[in-house]
This record gives structure tokens, C-alpha cells and sequence, in this order.
């Protein structure tokens, strides 16, 4: 018995010789590294999803010591503790036996009448708070959301329904009901103009730029024959003709979207009316179920992933950005794969190896190292004012001098990344170029091949795992990049998506949105901070689960080749 | 002729002692003359001087490093994919240089393939491993390659194994197979000469025996040349052996007579097992 416990005693030394401990310390290190991955996952995914919940609205007095108390209507956004000592200095009379203090940020909204969205409170002086039912949340067009009591709705400026009451009574609800029918309403009106402005008369523009653009170019050609001006006029009043037609209707539909107003008083006790076309959506959160919270929650969601930015990208959602993101890594992979490939089997099939492939080899590992905003310099400099340029003096004359690729756009940008990736795919695939056996090589010269015969039908096929590999790490570090995109053809607010239904279908001529982008610009360049932060956090969650997918699709594409071209060990 | 004890080299001698075979019979195949190779500075292959006779089965015998396997590959030039390989000498296929300026390697290597060691199919299917050499010879017809396929199955004795999964992958079979489907895509672009580097070294005695009766049978068709570690597979397989040592031709002759009365000390003391 006691030799057996002797035995499983071990010295420190022993432990440490054992390697027990750089288990131990490889687990740890493994431990932390899953935690911190998931934690900022965790983070953002919090932060961000909560915007999208429709919080209660609170309505209680807010009495700071050494001012005039009134009635705050308010949403909840976050509460911090700060020293008591610190508020004082802040000039606030803080009762002495305080030390910590809850601050609470308040969502006030209203932008229009009191100037700002959010302001902080001290819970302590926000007393009898109460959630009534009729209190309601507008988000509009513009100005962000409103907080406030419904009075009347009104059509054509007679009145339709009202009531005085801020309990649910019946007069209340009726003239609710009116309110959410008018929104309908409106709502379907506002797709309509929508749909005219943005496709019919766009696709009419487009068409004008593109014969004001012939015209040009053959004024520039003298071949601009009377019967041809003829024809383009022609169709220039063709048209107009259209756009008149357009324009007409639109001025109807406005007519129709402004019909309905309505009157709310906000917490102040003020009464204003309003457009009913302003307003996106009403909702009334603190009578709100479960249920009806949760599928609010999806429709917000939904809107987030599949409308337009609004008022400044801070409400509304991002789509222009998540398809200017995939769209523009699309575009770098078929760019940089081909072009990777080719290299890495020049430097590794032909190339002898010798000083010089040695030195190109070192120097393509280097250019992985390159700050990514040399890329983007790089990318300005020489594709867009060099390049660009010159493609546009020689195709696109008539343009100018407004340029079409001397500027930047999807299709520099995606250059620029192909650029910036193409060492990592070709440092992969020549890894498994390397890595195929020579006997399999052997095998197909054997039977009469050439070798580029072999590289084609045998080698490249069993490389494709290898060469993906490669695609999915360039993808990776290409969906996240931002800094040079801002220099090749990123903006804050692309007009219209780079695909879209007018000739030549994919404009790679075009700026375009990427969520990278949009967090840097909502979070940094908006004008209204308080409110945009969520969206930070929403769109990091998003554009990380962007990436994911797209490394997922390449992943699931690698696993596949790698089962059909499992290797050939025995 | 197939056992695998170690009898069978008398056996098989005394079946073939009375088949009397003389190398100046035979139709001339492949001929080597003043062959010398180089790796970098290194002497691999001393001046060989030898003729493979046509529609026989000629062994490569002698000891690691001998250069034996130097030797099959200068047969189709697969020893210029080694850097710094050098040769000297000629090599004639019917009186071509193989080795002269301007000699279409690609074509040189259809019309004498190989099989390697290890077995080495292509991650593709069954059927589209033998029609690799007619695609590459740019013959598209499904129905050529459908028969060529299948001929060249049942060359390898392979057909009635893998008929019903031609479509599988041939990663799938086993080592033996994989070995006679290597054979099988090797005879499919009907090649004159078939090298085999060791064919059966990786494989247990049954696929061994198999591919030893192949031989037998592709031997009717082909000029067959073999490089083996093992004597008694030479011995069972073979009309003519090759003894070679460090880079040296030692002895050349009919099967019969190198095993059963080697004219050279070195060839005897090998086959007996003194060294090697």
C-alpha cells in the first residue's frame, strides 16, 4: 500500500520533465483564445441585436435638485454607476451619504422639437415612473423617432378621428386604429414613389446619359450624320415623353402621400402636427405582448438586412452594403484566383530554381506583408489615375471630362484586394504543388503526356484543395479590409447597387457601400453618435457573419475537392 | 511456373532448358550503345552496350544503387526530368535515336510506357484512368474509348473485377489492383515496349502472382522489360536477365543459362546469395 503511494508521488522536476506542464500550457493558451473569440462574438452579438428589441417608454418626473422639475418620456438605453463625487463637481447637489450613483441613458427622441435624442438621467430623482399603454414610438423618415400621445388623425385637414384620453379607452384605440390604417396607407404609397423614382425614371435616365453620350461620341468622330441626330432626338423625346408621363404620376402620388396628417402631444405637453408620410412605422411597445414584441423584433431585423439606409446610414438598414461587400470579394476572387494560380505554377513548374525564382519568391511572401493601405495608394495612383485614366481617353472620350474608371470604383477595389491577395494564394498553391508525388507526375508523362497536359488534367485538379485553401484565407482577409477601399471606391452612400437591370447589367464602373466601411463611417462620421452605436455593433456582428459564410462556402467547396482528390498515401 | 516457393527456380529451369533461346535470334527491339549516364558528377551507368529483344520479357537484376532502374528509365527518356542528369551514348527504338535532336518525347514515351513501383492512379475513376492516354492522344469517341477501355481491362485481368464500378474511383481498389489498372492504362495507349520498374516490390504474394501471370500473357504482345529485386521473380518471369553492378553490364544472356551456369564469378556469387 504505501509503495504504490510513494510511486504516484512525483517531484517538480518530475512534473516538468513528464511534459505535462506544455499540456497544460497549450490547453490554457487554446482555453483563451476560444474564450476571447467567443466573448467578442458575445459582445457584439448582445450589443448589437439588442438595438432591434422595442424597448418599454417609460413616463415619470425627473426632479434634479436645484432645477425645475417635468415629465420624462423616455426609452431605457444604458445605465452606469459613477461616483457621486464627480457628479458634484459636475455641479449637481448630490445628497452627502451617496457615493456610487446610477446614471441612466434616456432616449427622449424628438429630435425636432427638443433639439437632441438621448440624455443622461440619475435615477434616483426619476420618480413615479409609469409604462402607459397608449403611450406610442413613430420612427420617421427623418428627425428619428417620436414619443408621444396620439390626439387625432386627420385627412385633408378633417379631422377623421380623435380623443383627449391617455388610458386605452375606446376613443383612444379608434383613433389608434385610424392612425396604423393611415400609415398603411402611406406606406404603400411611399413603395410606389419609390419604385417610380428610383427604377422607372432611373432606367429613363440612364437611357438619356447613354444617348447624350452617343451624341457625343460622334460629335467627337464627325460622324454625327443630320439623320442620326435625327434618330437620337427621336428617341430623346421618346423619353421625355415617358418621363413627363412619370412625372406626372409622381406629382399625384405626392399629392396622395400628403394627404393624411396627424396630432400628437409629447412629454412636454406641446401639440404638433404631422405628416402621416413621414412616419415609417408606429408602434405602441408598452402594450405589447411577448409575441408581438418577437415578430416586431423580425421585422426589424429583416428591414436591417434588407432595406436602405436612412437619415445618415443610422436607421434604416444596410443592404446596398452587405451586397457592395459580397459583390466586391466575388469580383477579387475570380480575379485573384486564376491569376494566383498561374503564377504560383510559373514560379513552381517552369521556373528554374535558381537566385532569381528564389529572390521572386521571397519578395511575393514580403508583399503579404505590405500595409494594406499601400495597396490602396497603390491602387489610386497607378489603376485609377493611371489606368483609369487612360481607359477612359480611349473608350470612354465622350464622357469627359467626368470620368467613368478614372475614378474609383467596384472594379478597382477589387483589383486593388486581388492585389493585395494574390500572395497568399500563390504561397498555397505552391505548397501543394509541391506537395503532389512525383510518381503521380511521373505516371501521366509516362503515358505520352506533355507536362502541361499533366499540369492540366492531373496536377492542378489534385492541387484545387490546396489552391482553395489559399481562396479562403484571401477571402478572409479581404472581406475585412477597409482602409483601401476608401481610397479606390468606397463611399458612405452609393446611389443605386452595381447590378441592377439597365444595360450592361454589373456597372463595375460604380462606387458602392461596404459594411466595413459603414462601420467606420456610422460610428465615427455620424452625426448622431448615441444612435448609431447600436448599429456598430450590428453591422460588426454582420459583417462578421459574412465573412463566416463566405469562408464556409469556400470551406465546404475545399472539403469536397479534398474527398475527391483525398491524397495518395498507402 | 507460378509457385512462389524457392524451388521454382529449378523448375522453371528445367522447363526452359529445352526452349534453347539465342539472343541473335531475336528481332532487335531496343538496342543501347556506349550508354554512359551522369548524375552531376557521378558515374550512374559505365557504359552499357546491350539489345532488348522484341516480344520477350528481358529482367534487370543486381543490387541496390546498381543502376538498373537508371537504365529502364533512359528507355523513355523519364530520367530528363532529373536535374542535372547527363547522358551519353545512344539509345536506338528500331533504329531511331531516342536520344537524337528533335525527338517528340511525348510520342517516344506513348509508344514505350511505364509502370512504376508503387502503384500511381489518378484520383479519377476507374474507366477515366485508362482513357487518360487516349484523351491525351486527343481521341474523344465514347465508343473507341469504351472498347479500348474494356481491352485494356482484360489485358490486365483486371475486367472482371471492377466492371460493375468503373465509374468509382480507383483510389478505392486495392494495391494489387491498383497496380494492374497502371498496367492496364499503360497498355490501353498500345505501346510497344512496357517497362516495369519493380512492379510487384509493393505488393503481397497473391497480387504478385498475379501480375507475374500478366507478364506471361502481355509478353505475346509486348517487348517487356523488367526490373526486380527478387531472383526468383526474374527467374520465373523472364527470357533474358541482365546482371548489372555498380553502373556495369556484368553478364547478358538467356535466363536459362545466367541462372544455371553464369560465365562470371560476380553473377554467381549474386544469385547465390553471397552479396547483394
Amino acid at each position: 500500500m504505501s509503495t504504490e503511494l510513494k510511486q504516484k508521488k512525483q517531484t517538480v522536476s518530475q512534473w516538468v520533465k513528464s511534459g505535462d506542464p506544455w499540456v497544460w500550457l497549450n490547453a490554457g493558451a487554446v482555453a483563451i483564445s476560444v474564450i476571447m473569440v467567443l466573448g467578442l462574438l458575445a459582445l457584439i452579438a448582445v450589443r448589437g441585436l439588442g438595438h432591434f428589441w422595442p424597448a418599454d417608454i417609460s413616463q415619470g418626473t425627473y426632479s434634479l435638485p436645484g432645477s425645475q422639475p417635468y415629465t420624462l418620456v423616455a426609452e431605457r438605453v444604458e445605465s452606469t454607476e459613477v461616483p457621486a463625487a464627480q457628479l458634484r463637481e459636475a455641479g449637481i447637489d448630490v445628497a452627502d451619504h451617496h457615493d456610487l450613483m446610477k446614471r441612466t441613458l434616456m432616449k427622449t427622441g424628438n429630435r425636432d422639437v427638443y433639439g437632441s435624442d438621448f440624455r443622461w438621467i440619475i435615477d434616483e430623482y426619476f420618480t413615479n415612473e409609469t409604462r402607459p399603454e397608449m403611450l406610442f414610438a413613430a420612427e420617421r423618415h427623418e428627425w428619428g423617432n417620436l414619443y408621444g400621445y396620439l390626439q387625432a388623425v386627420k385627412e385633408d385637414g378633417q379631422v377623421v378621428a380623435s380623443t383627449t384620453d391617455l388610458t386605452p379607452t375606446e376613443s383612444a384605440l379608434a383613433t389608434w386604429t385610424a392612425f396604423e390604417r393611415s400609415i398603411e396607407r402611406a406606406t404603400t404609397i411611399y413603395d410606389d414613389i419609390h419604385t417610380v423614382e428610383k427604377d422607372e425614371i432611373g432606367t429613363i435616365n440612364h437611357a438619356l446619359e447613354r444617348l447624350r453620350l452617343e451624341q457625343r461620341r460622334l460629335e467627337l468622330n464627325n460622324d454625327l450624320t443630320p439623320e442620326k441626330q435625327a434618330d437620337i432626338d427621336a428617341q430623346r423625346a421618346e423619353q421625355n415623353a415617358k418621363y413627363q408621363a412619370l412625372q406626372q404620376r409622381l406629382i399625384d402620388l405626392y399629392a396622395e402621400i400628403n394627404r393624411d396628417t396627424f396630432v400628437v402631444q409629447v412629454m412636454d405637453g406641446s401639440v404638433h402636427e404631422l405628416q402621416v408620410a413621414k412616419v415609417v412605422r408606429a408602434y405602441r411597445p408598452n402594450a405589447m405582448g411577448i409575441a408581438q414584441k418577437m415578430s416586431f423584433y423580425g421585422s426589424k431585423v429583416w428591414e436591417f438586412l434588407s432595406a436602405e439606409p436612412r437619415e445618415a446610414n443610422t436607421e434604416g438598414g444596410v443592404f446596398p452594403a452587405i451586397f457592395g461587400t459580397v459583390m466586391m470579394v466575388l469580383l477579387m476572387t475570380v480575379l485573384v484566383t486564376p491569376f494566383g494560380v498561374v503564377a504560383a505554377v510559373y514560379l513552381r513548374e517552369y521556373a528554374s530554381q535558381g537566385f532569381v525564382t528564389r529572390t521572386i519568391r521571397i519578395a511575393v511572401n514580403n508583399l503579404a506583408g505590405v500595409p494594406s493601405i499601400v495597396y490602396g495608394v497603390f491602387g489610386l495612383g497607378f489603376f485609377i489615375y493611371f489606368l483609369g485614366s487612360g481607359i477612359d481617353q480611349a473608350f470612354f472620350p465622350e464622357a469627359l471630362p467626368s470620368p467613368t474608371f478614372g475614378t474609383g470604383g467596384l472594379m478597382w477595389a477589387s483589383i486593388t484586394l486581388a492585389l493585395l491577395t494574390v500572395p497568399v494564394v500563390i504561397v498555397a498553391t505552391e505548397e501543394g504543388l509541391s506537395r503532389i508525388p512525383r510518381n503521380v507526375r511521373e505516371g501521366s508523362l509516362a503515358l505520352g503526356a506533355t507536362k502541361a497536359e499533366t499540369l492540366w488534367r492531373v496536377v492542378l485538379p489534385m492541387a484545387s484543395p490546396a489552391i482553395m485553401t489559399g481562396v479562403i484565407l484571401a477571402v478572409a482577409r479581404a472581406a475585412g479590409e477597409v482602409a483601401p477601399l476608401m481610397l479606390v471606391g468606397v463611399v458612405k452612400l452609393a446611389p443605386s447597387l452595381p447590378l441592377d437591370g439597365n444595360y450592361p447589367y454589373l456597372h463595375l464602373d460604380q462606387k458602392f457601400m461596404h459594411l466595413g466601411f459603414h462601420i467606420y463611417d456610422v460610428g465615427f462620421q455620424s452625426p448622431n453618435v448615441e444612435a448609431a452605436r447600436p448599429l456598430v455593433y450590428a453591422t460588426a456582428l454582420l459583417l462578421v457573419i459574412v465573412i463566416a459564410t463566405l469562408n464556409l462556402a469556400a470551406v465546404t467547396i475545399r472539403n469536397h475537392l479534398r474527398e475527391k482528390y483525398k491524397s495518395l498515401e498507402m | 511456373m507460378s509457385e512462389t516457393s524457392t524451388h521454382s527456380i529449378d523448375i522453371s529451369a528445367m522447363q526452359r532448358s529445352h526452349q534453347a533461346l539465342r539472343i541473335e535470334d531475336e528481332n532487335v527491339c531496343l538496342s543501347v550503345k556506349d550508354l554512359h549516364l551522369y548524375y552531376g558528377e557521378k558515374e550512374a551507368l559505365k557504359g552499357i552496350d546491350m539489345v532488348i529483344p522484341e516480344k520477350k520479357v528481358t529482367a534487370f537484376i543486381g543490387p541496390s544503387g546498381c543502376g538498373k532502374s537508371t537504365l529502364l528509365r533512359c528507355f523513355n527518356r523519364m530520367n530528363d526530368l532529373v536535374d542535372g542528369c547527363r547522358i551519353t551514348g545512344e539509345i536506338n527504338l528500331h533504329d531511331h535515336n531516342i536520344y537524337a535532336k528533335g525527338t517528340d518525347v511525348a510520342e517516344l514515351r506513348r509508344r514505350v510506357g511505364m509502370v512504376f513501383q508503387k502503384p500511381n492512379p489518378f484520383p479519377k475513376s476507374i474507366y477515366e484512368n485508362v482513357a487518360y492516354g487516349l484523351r491525351i492522344q486527343g481521341i474523344n469517341k465514347k465508343r473507341v474509348i469504351d472498347e479500348t477501355v474494356e481491352w485494356a481491362l482484360r489485358s490486365a485481368a483486371l475486367w472482371d473485377e471492377v466492371k460493375d464500378r468503373l465509374h468509382e474511383s480507383a483510389l478505392g481498389m486495392s494495391g494489387g489492383q491498383q497496380q494492374r489498372l497502371v498496367i492496364a492504362r499503360t497498355v490501353a495507349v498500345k505501346p510497344e515496349v512496357l517497362l516495369l520498374d519493380e512492379p510487384a516490390s509493393a505488393l503481397d504474394p497473391i497480387s504478385t502472382l498475379k501480375i507475374e501471370e500478366l507478364i506471361h500473357e502481355l509478353k505475346n504482345e509486348f517487348t517487356i522489360a523488367i526490373v526486380t529485386h527478387n531472383m526468383q521473380q526474374a527467374a520465373r518471369v523472364s527470357d533474358y536477365t541482365a546482371f548489372m553492378y555498380m553502373g556495369d553490364m556484368v553478364e547478358f544472356g538467356d535466363t536459362n543459362s545466367l541462372f544455371t551456369n553464369p560465365s562470371k564469378q560476380q553473377t554467381e556469387d549474386y544469385i547465390t546469395g553471397r552479396y547483394g
